[in-house]
């Protein structure tokens, strides 16, 4: 325990998943050249982004069984008689409720990196459109 | 150039080298890449199953006519809750917990094995109904769709087996904690896929 205050390392707390690996000497002052400059923005890019605190269990207990009382009103509405446009629209609606709930608690979208989320976006919105546009054409969805 | 910097060059840190210039892990950037495009997969799947579920030759049943929604609901519901069971193993190897991890990812390897029984079960009753893959472009729509699903789940199992395997052999410390969190993204990304499934294939009306 000493010897962990001598060197100023602090060991990483449970739970965390930081992965940041900051320098532990004080970087001493000096003057700015664009030199310094392109080696620290170097250095910058090797560093590792900061992930944030995920939730606690009790949350993704919490999580789950939002995700269970969603499923049981998505069942309901299967069997309740209403406008059938309507039961779609509802229906979809809590099913992009459950997608979001996953992937942004379970699988930590809301918490992690920004380009993570852009990169499954991404695929997610291609696959979107393409399947839209293809089933609006073929008559389909509209 | 290190005198002009001023500090001690940045010594690498063991696993540093599995980090892009991004700054994230380039394992788990792969895996989010590699799931954007399994939307794409699915995507075409699910829209093929769209635009075929009705066509059927006359007298032969369409996959709509046999669901039975209450027990796909308790197959989905279980699927759901192996979400829970996989995040919750996650939870335990980043607080160094062991033991709840192997608890945890033998009950989402569990409760994802109940899955894949109860889709067998469906597929044999629907095969006594006369659905099969070349019954009808419905029925095959169908039984492609939900069988490259359940491909997915059974690779997914495999997965977290092995986890368990390497984790009792004490090879899978805290530290390597995302090797648990890049199959964790994968098994819920099935869940995810499978939420789409049950709402559009299953509950969505076919009226067409």
């Amino acid at each position: 325990m000493a010897d962990t205050e001598a060197t100023g390392d602090t060991p990483e707390p449970p739970g965390s998943s930081a992965v940041v690996t900051e320098e532990t000497e004080p970087e001493p002052e000096s003057e700015s050249t664009p030199e310094l400059e392109a080696g620290t923005a170097g250095l910058a890019l090797v560093h590792h982004a900061p992930e944030h605190t995920h939730p606690s269990p009790a949350k993704y207990v919490g999580i789950a069984i939002l995700l269970a009382v969603i499923t049981a009103l998505e069942v309901a509405l299967y069997y309740i008689t209403m406008p059938e446009a309507l039961v779609v629209v509802l229906l979809l609606i809590l099913a992009t409720m459950k997608f979001a709930l996953v992937a942004g608690f379970f699988m930590h979208l809301k918490f992690d990196s920004p380009m993570l989320r852009r990169v499954f976006i991404t695929g997610l919105a291609l696959a979107g459109v393409v399947y839209f546009v293809a089933l609006t054409t073929l008559r389909v969805l509209i | 150039m290190q005198a002009a910097l001023g500090h001690a060059p940045h010594t690498p840190a063991p696993g540093d080298h599995d980090y892009a210039v991004t700054g994230i892990d380039s394992r788990k950037l792969g895996m989010w890449g590699f799931l954007a495009s399994e939307c794409l997969f699915f995507g075409a799947l699910i829209s093929s199953h769209l635009l075929y579920r009705s066509r059927a030759p006359e007298g032969v049943h369409i996959p709509h006519d046999v669901y039975d929604i209450p027990y796909t609901s308790v197959s989905s519901f279980v699927l759901l809750m192996s979400s829970l069971t996989m995040v919750l193993a996650l939870a335990a190897i980043q607080r160094n917990d062991h033991r709840r991890l192997r608890i945890w990812l033998l009950a989402t390897a569990f409760l994802g094995t109940v899955f894949i029984g109860g889709q067998v079960y469906e597929f044999t009753v629907f095969t006594h109904e006369g659905l099969n893959l070349s019954s009808s472009v419905a029925a095959s729509s169908f039984f492609v769709l939900t069988g490259f699903h359940g491909v997915h789940v059974s690779v997914g199992i495999l997965w977290l087996l092995s986890l368990v395997g390497i984790s009792l052999r004490g090879q899978l410390p805290a530290e390597k904690h995302l090797q648990v969190e890049i199959a964790g993204l994968y098994w819920h990304f099935v869940d995810i896929v499978w939420i789409l499934i049950f709402t559009v294939v299953y509950l969505v009306p076919n009226t067409h």
